[in-house]
């Protein structure tokens, strides 16, 4: 019973630990179980509040760090407005916490503020789709044959480094909607970091599970379904982390197009209505919806690659 | 290069300071004797230029900055920042990156508001150019479109920049007409924006203010539907100055409204120079300068705050109040006309005088086509020859014989410039309705209006019938043989 728990907990442990799949240190994850079962061992008859425990106490230092981490974040920001710091960076008028919770309980009651987050995470849930619809396929077509590859990553680099707000002219004269436009300035932030990681993590295949998958028999179509794809999903993953940051960074530009709705645009806004809390309150909102959104994404990566939890690069 | 390097230096002192992390030292090192004075200029909005961009180019506040008494050691560092529109400049004035500042009438209230409520308290010291009945801010369509009214506009989407002078306006003509904000579907565009989705059709119609409402018109996409004009209230573009700074340096701040002064005088004096200059120094074309800064101009360049600007501000106020938009604003104890009367004392003119008056410079001459010498400014018509000079003739009639004429022999002209009958603004000829055949048969009287409702309202008044520019011209040379 005792082994088997201790066998079946790294296990477990995985699963059941969905936000940090990684994290997990070598000697964390083969010391820590044993020595919780050895401390816990009085308890393990009642099998799932051990478990429960055990997940707290892991999650704990994980938990932890992230309060001081935000907590530090806060108390900067706390400490430089409440004594005005001016030492070359200058607090003297940026907007006190208290401020901004005033401003962010009139703008809670009214319910044009869920408005505003309900238009902008569709408006980049559809860029980041498409973005994936394209970017992921193109990524292994280009990173598998060299001819594709010649032919498109100049235009791509060329086009990468263009600011998102430049595309705003063009976006409008390009798209017959204001919502197209939007959603396709999200998608060209979400477009190129998906693309490249993919590009990347084909080049970075074990060149023995292709010819392995040759050997078997595998043709193109197969081989890039059943060894290309899941063989490069941790570097399309990467990608689709890093492009949903880059599109939500890309938001303010594309909403401005937008003049009414829109997280992105209620910033811009309150930008020429020079009210400094409400562009604080907009700053933090789009913060908090960009992380909510890679955690999703976290969420979706680690159930779609179970045997990530197994892997050596997982336990580094 | 050299700016990237600096930048690179920059943020590694930024850096190393943050890392050190220890809150000493609370001034910024700055050389005794060398004074940075940022100035945040919107040279794209055409009636400011003589407080931004013409007084950068002619070096006119180098000339005008105090160099004696208190003054004597100071090396000036005269920091030029330019925006399209107020709020950035606003932003900066609090962050005292900007000391003097120049905006239209509705961000000068949130610039003074926010000043006060953040303690960066700011004072409205001069206005540079005004329209005495709100002339400047427009409506404008796309020039396809079927709108030609207000009315037409119901129901339809229309944006213009928030906050802005042409934001006040559209608020004023609803109230005006009696119709309730749900009229239309009204969003925030920046002139930028608004532009470009005005030319490719997304919305139906755009508000903005100078110099949009005649720029967007005369590069040959949108119509003008509606001049603030038609509000009669007052519109103007001002200076503000931190507070602070005005104490600590008021000869500075005075030197800067001479210098302004200059610049009027120096607009005034060369209008097709000047169009030309600030076409070249900011790329909005000279034809639409003239129209603003010309004689006879949609703008009228007059430092002196006047109490009707005053009153129209507070008026301004309860809108952006009604609306929630604004915090408190205590007007009177933000304006603040010490230095423009101190400007117009060393420069021995009378303030109280000018006060007064509401005279812009008219259009004068003799009209070389009718022979006669121009005498009523109301009536009087510009043209522009391509490569050569403004002429100004007496009448519109005389006007458009003129164009005929010059037509035929062969001249490109740049614009012609009528006067509206009704909202007494300047006007693009070629944009403009007329009512033509009135009254006497003999001598057709053509009467221009921006508008087609006024000069269908001339018309059903007067007799006669409306007509377009080509038509106009038509008529005229129907008369002259």
């Amino acid at each position: 019973m005792t082994v088997q728990n201790i066998r079946a907990l790294p296990k477990q442990a995985a699963a059941e630990d969905p936000s940090s799949p990684k994290k997990t240190s070598p000697t964390g994850s083969s010391s820590a179980p044993k020595i919780s079962t050895l401390v816990l061992a009085p308890a393990i008859a009642l099998a799932k509040p051990s478990q429960l425990l055990r997940i707290v106490r892991e999650q704990a230092p994980t938990a932890l760090l992230g309060c001081i981490s935000l907590g530090a974040l806060f108390l900067f920001w706390y400490l430089g407005t409440k004594y005005k710091v001016d030492f070359y960076i200058r607090f003297k008028n940026v907007p006190t916490p208290y401020a901004v919770l005033e401003e962010a309980r009139t703008v809670g009651l009214s319910n044009k503020f869920f408005i505003n987050v309900v238009d902008s995470l569709r408006r980049i849930i559809s860029g980041f789709l498409i973005a994936i619809l394209i970017g992921v396929p193109l990524g292994l077509v280009i990173g598998k044959y060299r001819l594709v590859r010649d032919l498109y990553m100049p235009a791509i680099e060329v086009l990468r480094p263009i600011p998102a707000i430049a595309w705003v002219p063009m976006a409008i004269m390009l798209w017959p909607t204001n919502e197209a436009s939007i959603v396709f300035i999200t998608f060209i932030g979400a477009f190129f970091p998906i693309l490249l990681n993919t590009v990347h993590g084909v080049h970075s295949m074990d060149g023995v599970l292709i010819r392995a998958g040759r050997c078997l028999g595998a043709n193109e179509v197969k081989l890039f379904w059943y060894v290309i794809l899941p063989g490069t999903l941790p570097h399309i993953f990467t990608g689709l982390a890093v492009g949903m940051g880059v599109a939500w960074v890309s938001l303010i530009a594309a909403e401005m197009i937008s003049g009414q709705y829109g997280v992105g645009y209620y910033t811009w806004e309150a930008y020429s209505l020079v009210n400094y809390p409400a562009i604080v309150l907009g700053m933090i909102t789009i913060g908090i919806l960009g992380l909510l959104c890679s955690g999703a994404i976290r969420l979706v990566g680690f159930i779609a690659m179970p045997w990530l939890a197994y892997s050596v690069g997982s336990k580094r | 290069m050299g700016v990237a390097r600096l930048a690179r230096i920059e943020f590694g002192i930024f850096a190393l300071l943050m890392g050190a992390c220890i809150a000493v030292g609370p001034e910024r090192a700055r050389a005794e004797t060398t004074l940075q004075i940022g100035i945040g200029t919107q040279n794209t909005t055409t009636n400011t230029v003589t407080g931004g961009i013409v007084l950068k180019e002619l070096g006119l506040l180098e000339k005008h900055l105090p160099k004696t008494g208190k003054y004597q050691d100071f090396k000036y560092s005269l920091s030029w920042q330019n925006f399209t529109s107020g709020p950035p400049v606003t932003n900066g004035m609090m962050a005292d990156n900007i000391q003097i500042g120049m905006m239209g009438d509705y961000p000068l209230l949130v610039n003074g508001a926010t000043g006060q409520a953040t303690g960066n308290e700011t004072q409205l010291v001069a206005i540079i150019a005004y329209n005495a009945y709100g002339g400047g801010n427009g409506i404008v369509v796309h020039k396809d479109s079927p709108y030609f009214d207000l009315a037409d506009l119901k129901g339809k989407n229309v944006s213009v920049p928030f906050g802005s002078a042409a934001h006040g306006m559209i608020l004023h003509a609803l109230q005006m007409h009696g119709l309730t904000p749900d009229f239309w579907n009204l969003v925030s565009q920046s002139p930028e924006i608004g532009s470009t989705n005005l030319q490719e059709k997304r919305i139906d119609a755009h508000a903005d203010f100078v110099p949009f409402p005649e720029l967007l018109p005369f590069r040959g996409f949108a119509r003008k539907i509606y001049d603030g004009a038609d509000t009669k209230i007052p519109t103007f573009h001002g200076v503000v100055v931190r507070k602070d700074f005005g104490e600590k340096y008021p000869e500075i701040v005075t030197a800067y409204i001479e210098a302004l002064m200059e610049a009027n005088d120096w607009v005034r004096q060369n209008p097709k120079l000047a169009a030309e200059k600030v076409e070249q120094w900011t790329s909005i074309n000279k034809e639409v300068v003239y129209i603003f800064l010309g004689s006879g101009g949609i703008m009228t360049l007059d430092p002196t705050i006047k109490s009707a600007w005053v009153d129209a501000m507070k008026e301004d106020y309860t809108v952006l109040q009604k609306l929630n938009l604004i915090k408190p604003l205590n007007i009177d104890a933000w304006v603040n006309d010490k230095y423009v009367r101190q400007a117009f004392k060393d420069q021995g003119l009378d303030y109280d005088s000018q006060l007064k008056s509401l005279a812009n410079y008219d259009m004068t001459g003799n009209d070389p086509v009718c022979n006669v010498p121009v005498t009523h400014p109301a009536e009087a018509g510009q043209i522009w020859i391509d490569g050569g000079d403004i002429l100004t003739f007496s009448s519109p009639a005389c006007t458009l014989t003129a164009v005929k004429k010059y037509t035929a022999d062969g001249k490109k002209l740049d614009a012609v410039y009528l006067v509206d009958h009704e909202l007494g603004i300047k006007v693009f000829a070629d944009a403009a309705f007329y009512a033509i055949g009135g009254k006497d048969p003999k001598s057709p009287e053509v009467v221009p209006f921006l508008l087609k409702r006024n000069a269908e309202d001339y018309v059903a008044k007067n007799g006669g019938k409306v007509a377009t520019y080509a038509d106009a011209l038509e008529g005229v040379a129907g008369a002259s043989h």
